[in-house]
């Protein structure tokens, strides 16, 4: 199998966790890992350059793939010099908050001719994937309805969330490509429910902690999606595909699978505590399938236009919210 | 025991539901007569009713009948609780009551001056499951509520007819999660948004109704609140509910005929849920019936009133204008302007 030799720009808690990832795959490289801002200290355990340059990374014409892991406003620009420099790329989510700024990074992705794939990894989950392939193998028949539950341990901080974009850009985001990659369908109209019930200092930084959203799909169905910042029992992810012959459900993963059973009544174990641990797999799994589409000269299975379209209904949510009206999301226009 | 009277005006199948449990496991009821301008007159013999009719004022000008049981189609409900008033007779009604607000309000000043006990058939109110939340949730389990969950969907959808003579989905269906979510928020409904289709039956459509609808709402102690419903679903009953506050979550999950589990190469198999309502809430139905005699034999308040039925029905209608001019409705809003407004329909 052919090596790739990769580079990291940003290394925060997502970029590390790829770099660890990485440097336990076979087949791939990690050269090198740029931030300005981070104490790398023993980070990585493995012969890697790192410095505060991204040049230590764009620069370097051995390195033919980049993952970009740094804040949201500077992916755009990273993207584009990537991609002038002709490298492959693997973004985290969003790829800006900018539908226009989106395009034209897409349309430069184009033409540079690289692959662009954005870090939406849910869609690696083994259980999601499963009901992903029970829709598209038919089993539920037509899709009449789409419900996804996405609440967080704990909140963060009002700072955090200041610069955040908001919770329907944040954090609703993967729940809208979540419901794209399971109906197969696009969004065509938001309207969302926003309160500030957990916490008075996200209210203050103009943002909601709780919401309640509903997607009308261009396949006639309907969709929502309940947020919240704060679930106290662990992170609560719950999907399910309701249609004509039946629907398909996935569950919350727990840390072990055990029952006790007293006097007391019976108890499971919580959910796993955060993205981290109940996404493990599919961090990994999302850039195994990256590789593997730069190895072979394949599409992404996640690209630039599902970076695109969360992004927009994000927006429209956002809009819908302050206007308390349905709003129709923009049409992706020309893209990629 | 004191036995308390009762006659039955309508035996369709709720009708029939509520004969059945009044006369085989309600020991304090007297099933007196039942009237029905269609009676199965073998089917009222087997339960032993002494009086069988095709006519109304069998029941209602029967001095010995002390409480009625309305559970004829919808559109009698009030002339009959009206007449039913007016011969002192207290009286358990089937849910929405009315379509229209005003009626509503007129029977709760009628039965308040008589002093006559109403009781609306909000049947959930009275499921073990969501009685047991709803106290979990009033004695503080779940800390302050941020969002109650509603998921009701039918086995089997209703035929043509009735869904032309039922007021459309949110009168005739979603006003049960109406009332659910006020029930387990112990809030009022303060506005909502609805979105709908024709997904499951094309002739539901053509009469001029909706088959799947997903309903929001905001409640008067700031929490959400979501609702989704279908007409059809296949695995059976799925009637599920999950209130969610700073200190946790309380969730009802679906209830099963036998709990087998049978596991082999080809998977995991349990049962599909239960095929009816009446099966899902076999319980509840006999429940709310002996809640009823109750407050009939000791004066007490009814558990579920025309306040209740109120509130349910200004929501279907603020529903039915939300899905009309695809916006959210404010509850005052709609009741305001609810003449104005056509049949539900589909977009």
């Amino acid at each position: 199998m052919k090596t790739i030799t990769t580079g990291i720009l940003g290394a925060g808690r997502i970029g590390r966790l790829h770099g660890d990832n990485i440097l336990r795959m076979n087949g791939v490289d990690l050269k090198a890992v740029a931030d300005p801002y981070a104490d790398f200290g023993s980070w990585p355990e493995a012969a890697v350059a790192t410095g505060e340059d991204p040049d230590l990374v764009l620069g370097d014409d051995s390195i033919e793939a980049v993952l970009i892991c740094s804040p949201t406003p500077t992916h755009a620009d990273f993207i584009e010099r990537a991609a002038a420099a002709g490298k492959h790329i693997f973004c985290e989510k969003p790829i800006d908050l900018e539908p226009d700024r989106i395009r034209r990074t897409l349309a430069a992705v184009d033409q540079a001719g690289v692959k662009l794939q954005v870090g939406f990894n849910r869609r690696f989950d083994p259980t999601f994937a499963s009901v992903k392939q029970a829709v598209d193998d038919g089993k539920i028949g037509e899709i009449h309805l789409v419900k996804i539950t996405s609440r967080d341990p704990e909140a963060p901080p009002a700072d955090y969330v200041a610069t955040s974009g908001g919770i329907f850009l944040d954090m609703t985001i993967h729940d809208f490509d979540m419901v794209r990659f399971l109906s197969g369908a696009e969004i065509v109209e938001v309207h969302a429910y926003g309160a500030v019930l957990i916490d008075p200092a996200i209210g203050t930084a103009g943002d909601v902690d709780t919401a309640v959203t509903t997607l009308r799909l261009s396949n006639g169905a309907l969709a929502v999606i309940e947020n919240s910042r704060q679930a106290v029992y662990g992170y609560d992810q719950r999907v399910e595909v309701f249609g004509s012959k039946g629907s398909a459900e996935a569950f919350n993963e727990v840390p072990a699978q055990v029952r006790l059973s007293t006097a007391d009544g019976i108890r499971f174990e919580k959910p796993l505590y955060f993205f981290l641990e109940r996404y493990q797999t599919s961090f990994v799994a999302e850039l195994e399938a990256f590789f593997s589409c730069v190895r072979e000269n394949r599409p992404p299975p996640v690209d630039g236009r599902d970076g695109l379209m969360s992004v927009v209904a994000g927006l429209a949510a956002t809009r819908s919210r302050a206007v308390n009206r349905p709003v129709v999301v923009e049409s992706p226009g020309e893209t990629p | 025991m004191n036995r308390t009277t009762v006659g039955l005006i309508g035996a369709g199948r709720i009708g029939r539901l509520h004969a059945e449990n009044l006369a085989r496991r309600i020991p304090e009821a007297d099933l007196r007569a039942v009237a029905s301008p269609h009676l199965d007159e073998v089917w009222a013999e087997t339960l032993g009713i002494p009086v069988r009719s095709t006519e109304i004022d069998a029941v209602i000008d029967d001095p010995s009948i002390e409480a009625v049981v309305i559970a004829t189609s919808s559109d009698l409900h009030v002339e009959l609780i009206r007449r039913a008033a007016a011969a002192g007779k207290h009286i358990f009604c089937e849910k929405p009551v009315a379509f229209e607000p005003g009626p509503i309000e007129e029977i709760l000043e009628i039965t308040a001056k008589a002093s006559l006990r109403l009781q609306v058939g909000y049947n959930r109110r009275f499921d073990p499951s969501l009685l047991k939340a709803s106290e979990a949730i009033r004695s503080g389990e779940i800390g302050d509520i941020h969002t109650v969950r509603v998921t009701s969907r039918d086995p089997i959808p209703p035929d043509i007819d009735f869904v032309r003579r039922s007021g459309g989905l949110f009168f005739d269906f979603t006003v049960h999660d109406f009332d659910t979510v006020r029930f387990l928020s112990g809030a009022e409904i303060v506005e909502l948004f609805a979105v709908g289709e024709v997904l499951v039956d094309p002739r539901i459509g053509a009469a001029g109704d909706i088959d799947t609808a997903v309903i929001t709402l905001r409640l008067s102690n700031g929490a959400l609140a979501v609702i989704d419903n279908s007409r059809h679903a296949v695995y059976g009953q799925d009637q599920r509910f999950e209130v969610f506050g700073s200190a946790g979550s309380i969730a009802v999950d679906n209830t099963r005929a036998t709990f087998v589990t049978t596991s082999t190469t080809d998977g995991v198999v349990s049962e599909k849920l239960h095929g009816s309502f009446g099966d899902r809430y076999q319980e509840a139905f006999v429940a709310e019936m002996r809640g009823f005699l109750r407050s009939v034999r000791e004066g007490g308040p009814v558990a579920v009133g025309a306040e209740d039925a109120l509130a349910a029905v200004r929501a279907a209608h603020a529903a039915r204008r939300s899905l009309a001019e695809n916006r959210p409705i404010r509850l005052v809003e709609a009741v305001e302007t609810v003449e104005a407004v056509g049949a539900g329909s589909s977009r």
